[in-house]
């Protein structure tokens, strides 16, 4: 049946199918390029081109301007030939974008950019972008140097920058991404954490407990070839570890500030955890803790009157908004926050009040001192007036004088006077003036000195700034209502819930074959005789695609795709348009020759073989060429379904391009060979494809 | 000139030719006649191979048909008329391109095809008709169209399949006349299968019956007319009579 071309239309087939493939390629990698240019332009036009930068810097925002001019003077400086570019501000913050000439992209400048950058104003960190690359997230300090130098060495990288936590793999080629992970991946296989940890409480020494760890998987002889090495306490984790323990403070923080809520169940209720009781004042209150008789819950909606009394109110089952069920008992509500804000208002009451005091005391001292020294002034002048009293007296009585008789004359005058003076007054006052002269004055000074002394050391003490910083420390008690406490409270129990907090762990590194960690675990619990530790297993990083190079090998996949789509359609489209009527002329002409006996073989149609082969050639070729990848489709699936096609156009031939018998009987009739027939008959009229077009150059009417 | 010895036919399980022979020599006028499926068409498609037979033998001008292949076989059907019950004509082509495309393809030169082509245009009445196309012509003027292409080669032998069998009955005459006027001038040999009875009777030497895939009858036309002695024999004279 292929005899019919053998006189030259073979030659317009062959040159048909070579256009054809050419052309296939050319449309299809063309549309999916130009989706591949369009999306990549976008792309571009947002974080530059691949490989253009290789740093994002964080800059506050208000600092961007100042940023720019000393990150070109950094470039300059530093790195000549750099490539400087603001982006989008996100946030309050602006993203520059460093472009590192090649010369400096290296390990060495890539390690040190915040020694570069640090001083940078208002930078707030960096991104390395680093183009091709992969990234590896979360290394183990333990295996980093020796993962470093083994990625190192794979072919394609081209050096290996540490990041933080982070590995950046720099690569050659963008090509060498998929391999690179892919081997970078299995060198990650090779090492596996296994981790032990003990709930809070467990006060072990985790160094020991990883000796003993090690210890038990050797005597059980855990997989021989396996390399065992004890990582506890490196630094891996720490931030984690703090972050949970923080949580844990802030939540007994919380807790102590919020209202302490006892509810004393009436006999005969039954309260359990996470029950709600609603309360009078449309508060609403979580039971947290049952202990006997005594149940403890914490405010989850609504606020109490403040107040630094104890508060009772009548609890209710909750069942559901605004409904309450049966009485459950009385609930007494105290709030420390309240007493604590009330002893705080009170002390500075206080001190308002010593500072007062204070001054008046310096007064008070100041006017005792005044009224002992005229005391003392009076006391002495008393004495003087006794000295003469006495003299007095005893010239009255005595008269031994041997004065005039003038000096006589004033005396007895004054005698009488103070006789009756003396006898009423002296006599009684003899006895007070000797008490008071008894008081020691000196040492009543002495003390009053030292209490005013007191008292200019109180007033010397800075009331004020005392007073600010318990305001300081009123103002700073929290902010927050029971409600807002309690959700808080709740919010973190549920965070904490799924973790163990991290009291203690003992990390053990694995290197070869893995351990399976639920039955290491049992052993742990046995051997160690601990049956709350847990092990958890753990890669020692994650090798995550860096965005750009995620975004860029989708779209390149999408170009596969679309490829491979456009790839099928125009094997359809040109199997329909050009060789179904060569079908359809072949299947005439077979009709038309000597039918021999109908054998099993001559059922199998060598003309939808033919078909089939001929699909398979074209759309194999043009999906090869226009290079597309559809997932899940390999080749030979890419053969078969052009086989399909193939054997579908050659069925359904005469339906896609019907021939007309007649003009080729006519053709036939009239001794044209059957490239003439071909060329001059039935192409001429067939569809307008690739073979007509062709066709025109070879066709004389 | 046409020798045809036991060729047989079958389409699937359809005998259509079931052993015929037959002889026409060079010039003579032979008509084919017989009922509708009866295998006139597959016979006379057979003598120039258009359709393949199952077995028997063919010569042609002294050719074994049956043993040619590719050129020969091309050659051969070029010196073989063939005038087809639809014509046949290449719709895309004019009238004159129709009649001459052939000669062209196999090297004449396109002025000396022009010429003749015109000439045989002639011959059957359409020299004004040379740049129209088919579709724009009656049935009576395709055929005489497809009767010029079959002349143009000067064939040795020319074959008639219902030349008339397609045409409405008042196209029918000038498509005979045309046929009529050939036969006369020129002395070319003619097998013409046709229901055209009177016609047959005016310009067949011979006159053949099929039936079902065979050759029951033949003879000169006045006598197998008048003194049938197969049934499609008599039919046909009952036919004549009316
Ligand atoms: N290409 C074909 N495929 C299948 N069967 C065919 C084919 N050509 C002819 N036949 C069958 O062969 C038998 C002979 O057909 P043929 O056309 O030779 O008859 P005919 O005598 O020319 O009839 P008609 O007067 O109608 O033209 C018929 O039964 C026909 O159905
Ligand atoms: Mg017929």
């Amino acid at each position: 049946m292929l005899v019919f071309f053998r006189d030259g239309f073979y030659k317009d087939l062959i040159l048909l199918l070579v256009i054809t493939v050419v052309i296939g390629a050319v449309f299809a990698q063309g549309i999916a390029w130009a989706i591949d240019a369009y999306f990549g332009d976008t792309l571009d036009g947002m974080i530059g081109e691949y490989g253009e930068y290789d740093v994002i810097l964080h800059i506050r925002e208000e600092a961007k301007e100042a940023a720019l001019r000393e990150l070109e003077r950094i470039g300059n400086e530093s790195f000549p030939g750099y490539k400087l570019n603001q982006t989008l501000t996100i946030a309050g913050q602006a993203n520059f974008f460093f472009g590192l000439p090649e010369v400096y992209r290296n390990k060495e400048v890539l390690e040190s950019i915040t020694s570069y950058f640090g001083a940078v104003p208002g930078i707030n960190g960096y991104t390395l972008m680093v183009e091709p690359s992969v990234l590896i997230r979360g290394v183990h300090p333990a295996v980093r140097e020796g993962l470093t130098e083994q990625i190192q060495d794979l072919s394609g990288v081209r050096f290996v920058v540490k990041d933080g936590v982070n590995l950046v793999v720099v690569l050659t080629s963008d090509d060498l991404i998929s391999q690179a992970t892919h081997q970078i991946e299995e060198i990650l296989e090779n090492y596996q954490i296994v981790e032990l940890r003990f709930p809070m409480g467990f006060e072990v020494d985790t160094q020991e407990v990883g000796e003993q760890a090690l210890a038990v998987l050797r005597s059980q002889g855990w997989a021989q070839d396996a390399f065992y090495q004890n990582v506890t306490s490196a630094q891996y984790g720490e931030d984690l570890d703090a972050f949970l323990k923080t949580l844990v403070e802030m939540r007994d923080f919380l807790g102590s500030y919020a209202s302490q809520v006892r509810i004393v169940p009436k006999s005969g209720v039954q309260l359990g955890v996470g029950e709600l009781v609603v309360l009078e004042e449309d508060l609403v209150i979580e039971v947290t803790g049952v202990y006997g008789e005594l149940v403890e819950g914490m405010i989850v909606e609504g606020a109490p009157t403040q107040s630094t009394d104890k508060i009772v109110l009548k609890g209710y089952r909750y069942l559901g908004e605004g409904e309450r069920g049966e009485f459950v008992g009385d609930v007494e509500i105290e709030n420390e926050r309240y007493r604590l804000a009330y002893a705080v208002d009170e002390s500075l009451r206080l001190l308002a009040e010593l500072e007062e005091l204070s001054v008046q005391a310096s007064t008070a001292v100041d006017n005792a001192d005044a009224v002992l020294t005229t005391f003392q002034e009076a006391l002495m002048q008393l004495e003087v007036l006794q000295v003469q009293m006495r003299q007095l007296n005893e010239g009255i009585t005595g008269g031994d004088s041997k004065s005039s008789g003038e000096e006589f004359l004033v005396t007895l005058l004054l005698n009488g006077l103070f006789q009756t003076l003396a006898q009423g007054v002296i006599h009684t006052g003899e006895e007070s003036l000797d008490s008071l002269q008894h008081l020691d004055i000196e040492e009543m000074r002495k003390s009053l000195t030292g209490i005013s002394q007191q008292i200019s050391n109180v007033q010397e003490i800075d009331v004020a700034a005392i007073m600010e910083q318990i305001g300081f420390v009123r103002d700073t008690l929290p902010n927050l209502n029971d409600a807002e406490i309690g959700q808080s409270i709740r919010l973190i129990n549920t965070y904490l819930g799924g973790q163990v907090i991290p009291g203690e762990r003992v990390q053990l590194l694995v290197q070869g074959s893995k351990l399976d960690e639920k039955a290491v675990e049992v052993l742990f619990q046995e051997e160690l005789q601990n049956p709350y530790l847990h092990t958890y297993s753990t890669s020692v990083g994650m090798v995550t695609p860096d965005a750009r190079g995620e975004v860029f090998r989708i779209l390149k996949e999408v170009r596969s795709i679309v490829a491979g789509l456009l790839s099928i359609i125009f094997t359809v489209i040109v199997l329909v348009l050009d060789h179904a009527t060569i079908f359809s002329t072949l299947k005439y002409i077979q009709r038309s020759a000597r039918t021999g006996p109908k054998t099993w073989l001559n059922r199998l149609n060598p003309l939808y073989l033919f078909g089939g082969m001929l699909g398979s050639v074209i759309l194999t070729s043009v999906y090869y060429l226009s290079r597309s990848r559809i997932p899940y489709l390999n080749w030979s699936s890419v053969l078969f379904i052009g086989f399909v096609l193939g054997v579908m156009i050659v069925t359904w031939a005469e339906r896609f391009s019907p021939v007309d018998s007649m003009e080729l009987m006519a053709g036939q009739c009239l001794g044209l060979s059957n490239v003439q027939i071909m060329r001059e008959v039935v192409v001429p009229p067939s569809r307008p494809g690739l073979l007509n077009l062709l066709n025109r150059f070879k066709q004389q009417f | 000139m046409l020798e045809i010895c036991d060729l047989h036919k079958s389409f699937g399980k359809v005998v259509a030719l079931d052993g015929v022979d037959l002889k026409v020599s060079k010039g003579e006028t032979v008509v084919i006649m017989g009922p509708s499926g009866c295998g006139k068409s597959t016979l006379i498609r057979c003598i120039n191979r258009l359709t393949e037979p199952d077995s028997g033998k063919i010569l042609l001008c002294g050719q074994d048909v049956m043993q040619l292949e590719g050129k020969e076989l091309q050659q051969l059907r070029r010196n073989v008329g063939f005038v087809f019950q639809q014509f046949n004509l290449i719709g895309r082509l004019t009238v004159l391109e129709n009649v001459i495309f052939h000669l062209v393809l196999d090297g004449m030169d396109r002025a000396e095809a022009r010429e003749k082509g015109l000439s045989v245009l002639a011959k059957v009445g359409l020299e004004t008709a040379e740049g129209r196309r088919p579709h724009e012509l009656s049935g009576g003027q395709q055929q005489r169209v497809g009767i010029a292409r079959a002349l143009v080669t000067n064939p040795e032998i020319m074959l008639w399949d219902e030349p008339t069998a397609s045409l409405d009955p008042i196209l029918v005459g000038e498509v005979l006349e045309v046929m009529e006027e050939l036969v006369r001038s020129t002395a070319t040999t003619m097998v013409i299968v046709t229901h055209e009875v009177s016609f047959a009777r005016k310009v067949a030497e011979r006159i053949v019956f099929m039936d079902k895939g065979r050759v029951v009858e033949e003879g000169e036309p006045r006598e197998v007319f008048e003194h049938p002695r197969s049934e499609i024999g008599k039919l046909y004279r009952k036919l004549l009579s009316h």
